[in-house]
């Protein structure tokens, strides 16, 4: 087990190195960072000045080798726009994204249920309304949902607030609300198929027969043997989803103006501040990294005939 | 089944109805989901096709005074492109947008791009993930460890910040979109790929063809390309919807699609400032990327079902036939 571990810490650590390089090598070869930086009618004497003061006159290879002794040290540099450290807006920004995540999360878990119920009878009525339903979720794009949230339930009716961010204590609840449900539909979709798929699975496995062929209700036979076994592929999943919601966060943050990462993110890029951008794209790999590393614990966790000796 | 497949090559009818009693077809028509989800995709790949022919209007072509007309109204507009111009009346069956463009012939002409962009990324990177997957698979050894690397690196990696790293060095546009979608989804190509051709070189059928001195170009094009048509073809309908979510997304954010061309992404972007205002502006491009994202996965997973062996009795059992031969299923 701990050889297990170094393997796939080493491994991980590779992955988020491997990430960085290629960031690093797109932007300083595909493209050239000041240009990045200045007007496209700038003079000459200014891009060389710009070009001393980041340093990005010295050969590629210093340059490189600097990028990752900063990148091990936590040092990203200062943000071109805010003149504060990247790492520290970074710091800030991200409980807001991971609470916004593991709330959208939870409604996602739902879906659960709903596979629970659709798998009791595969290709009966509840089955295919489940099935048409959750591919019907997964095929909605975030951004158009949080715009027609936006316009049923905080415009239509007025029952909550369009955009903003009030703190994560109790009075910013309001504000939480209809981004998270932004967020969860594709997560609510994959668990109720998951659930669905591998539950059918279990359930014409021989010790289902077995259970059933005991006299054992069928309630128990399902809930206490097939859900079991099934909860392994949905654990994975739902930690895969968790990983995901990078994805889908940013278009919600930037909707709802919610301050995560995501906004952060693109905000950064739009201003061309390269530490920004440079320390958020390591903080999302870092997170993505650290949440499937987890899964992979718990995977041995739940089915101990997974041992990574 | 069997049996009306025998009887078919006995009697020879003619070709049409040979297709029609073919099991899958009859799968495919008596499936009411996925039957309406191919004809919608039927209908939204030919009006983007033939987008010149079926749009009413230009999709430029601009009117301010008629701007945001509700769907189903009518309007008088000029029309410029007659000398003189001439007034004349015009009827908008999904509304005018914030410059009095008609709304259908927008959303015709976005959906072009947006399904160009949805096939053209899968191309891409069907054609990069089978090529490396082949490679991976049939040679083995040290290239097949640093492809699979590389492939761990990339699966790990969330496509939407991908996307944006490329679009943030590279600059928005069409072309970088389908480079976007080539970088960030080949992998998944690679390792169906590699999965397949692990499975298959294996086999005797493969040893036959070696033994009578088959090169290795011809092993792999005329014996395990087709063994891998199917599953690609499922991965692929899978992919163009997320596809045309991702471009939606990107172009939303203002990273894809540039003005003055259009994609619904686009459309959604441009119209958000005026959901108050003119909902139909939203709610009409936002509703033709669901739909067509959900046909495309509807009609995906039945593909997948049907072609996989273990499943595909159900799907097949509610033919007419089976239920006559009385088959238990």
């Amino acid at each position: 087990m701990r050889n297990y571990l170094i393997r796939r810490t080493g491994h991980s650590v590779f992955i988020i190195l491997g990430l960085m390089a290629l960031l690093f090598f797109a932007i300083n070869i595909l493209g050239d960072p000041v240009s990045l930086l200045v007007d496209e009618d700038a003079s000459q004497e200014a891009i060389d000045a710009l070009r001393a003061k980041f340093g990005l006159d010295r050969p590629l290879h210093v340059r490189f080798g600097d990028f990752y002794w900063d990148l091990l040290r936590g040092d990203f540099g200062k943000s071109i726009r805010h003149r504060i450290d990247a790492r520290e807006m970074i710091i800030d920004r991200l409980p807001n994204t991971a609470i916004l995540a593991v709330v959208a999360w939870a409604i996602g878990s739902l879906g659960i249920p709903l596979g629970m119920l659709a798998a009791r009878r595969p290709r009966g009525l509840v089955d295919r309304v489940v099935n048409v339903l959750s591919f019907a979720i997964i095929s909605v794009p975030e951004f158009w949902l949080a715009l027609m949230l936006i316009l049923i339930v905080s415009v239509q009716f007025g029952l909550l607030p369009t955009s903003g961010f009030n703190g994560l204590g109790m009075e910013g609840w309001k504000f939480m609300i209809l981004p998270a449900i932004a967020l969860s539909p594709r997560v609510l979709g994959r668990n109720a198929q998951i659930t669905r798929a591998t539950m059918i699975e279990e359930i014409n496995k021989q010790y289902v027969a077995t259970a059933r062929a005991k006299g054992l209700a069928e309630n128990a036979v399902l809930y206490k043997h097939v859900l079991k076994n099934a909860s392994i592929s949905i654990v994975t999943l739902m930690g895969d989803e968790l990983a995901g919601f990078m994805n889908g966060s940013t278009v919600v943050e930037i909707i709802f103006g919610w301050p995560g990462i995501g906004k952060l993110l693109i905000d950064a890029i739009n201003a061309r501040d390269l530490p920004v951008v440079t320390a958020a794209v390591f903080v999302i790999a870092l997170m993505v990294m650290v949440i499937n590393f987890g899964v992979d614990l718990l995977y041995t966790w739940l089915d101990p005939r997974i041992s990574y000796a | 089944m069997i049996q009306n497949e025998t009887a078919a090559l006995e009697t020879k009818p003619n070709p049409v109805v040979a297709i029609w009693r073919n099991a899958l077809v009859q799968a495919f028509f008596s499936d009411t989901v996925t039957l309406l989800s191919g004809i919608f995709l039927l209908v939204i790949i030919l009006s983007a096709a033939l987008a010149p022919w079926v749009a009413p209007y230009s999709p430029q072509d601009q009117q301010l005074r008629l701007r945001h007309y509700a769907p189903l109204s009518t309007g008088s507009a000029v029309d410029r492109t007659a000398d003189p111009p001439v007034e004349e009346g015009r009827f908008f069956l999904l509304g005018t947008d914030h410059l009095g463009r008609d709304y259908l012939s927008r959303l015709i002409y976005g959906g072009r791009i947006s399904i160009s962009v949805g096939v053209l990324g899968v191309l891409t990177s069907g054609i990069i993930g089978i090529f490396l997957g082949l490679i991976a698979g049939f040679y083995r050894g040290l290239i097949d460890d640093i492809i699979m690397r590389a492939v761990d690196v990339f699966m790990s990696v969330p496509l939407l910040l991908l996307a944006l790293m490329v679009l943030f060095i590279l600059g928005p546009s069409f072309t970088n979109i389908i480079i976007v979608f080539a970088v960030a989804r080949w992998m998944l190509y690679c390792r169906v790929t590699r999965g397949v051709v692990l499975s298959l070189r294996e086999q005797a059928f493969v040893d036959a063809a070696r033994a009578i001195g088959c090169s290795d170009t011809r092993i792999i094009g005329r014996h395990i390309l087709p063994n891998l048509i199917t599953p690609l073809l499922t991965l692929a309908a899978l992919e163009v919807p997320r596809n045309i979510l991702t471009e939606s997304t990107l172009s939303f954010l203002g990273f894809g699609i540039q003005p003055p061309e259009s994609s619904w992404g686009l459309m959604l972007s441009q119209g958000r400032q005026y959901i108050v205002t003119a909902w139909w502006v939203v709610v009409v491009p936002g509703t033709a990327i669901f739909l067509t994202a959900l046909s495309f996965n509807l009609f995906g997973v039945w593909m997948r079902a049907v072609s996989d062996p273990l499943q595909r009795w159900r799907w097949l059992k509610a033919t007419k036939e089976s239920k006559e031969a009385g088959v238990k299923m």
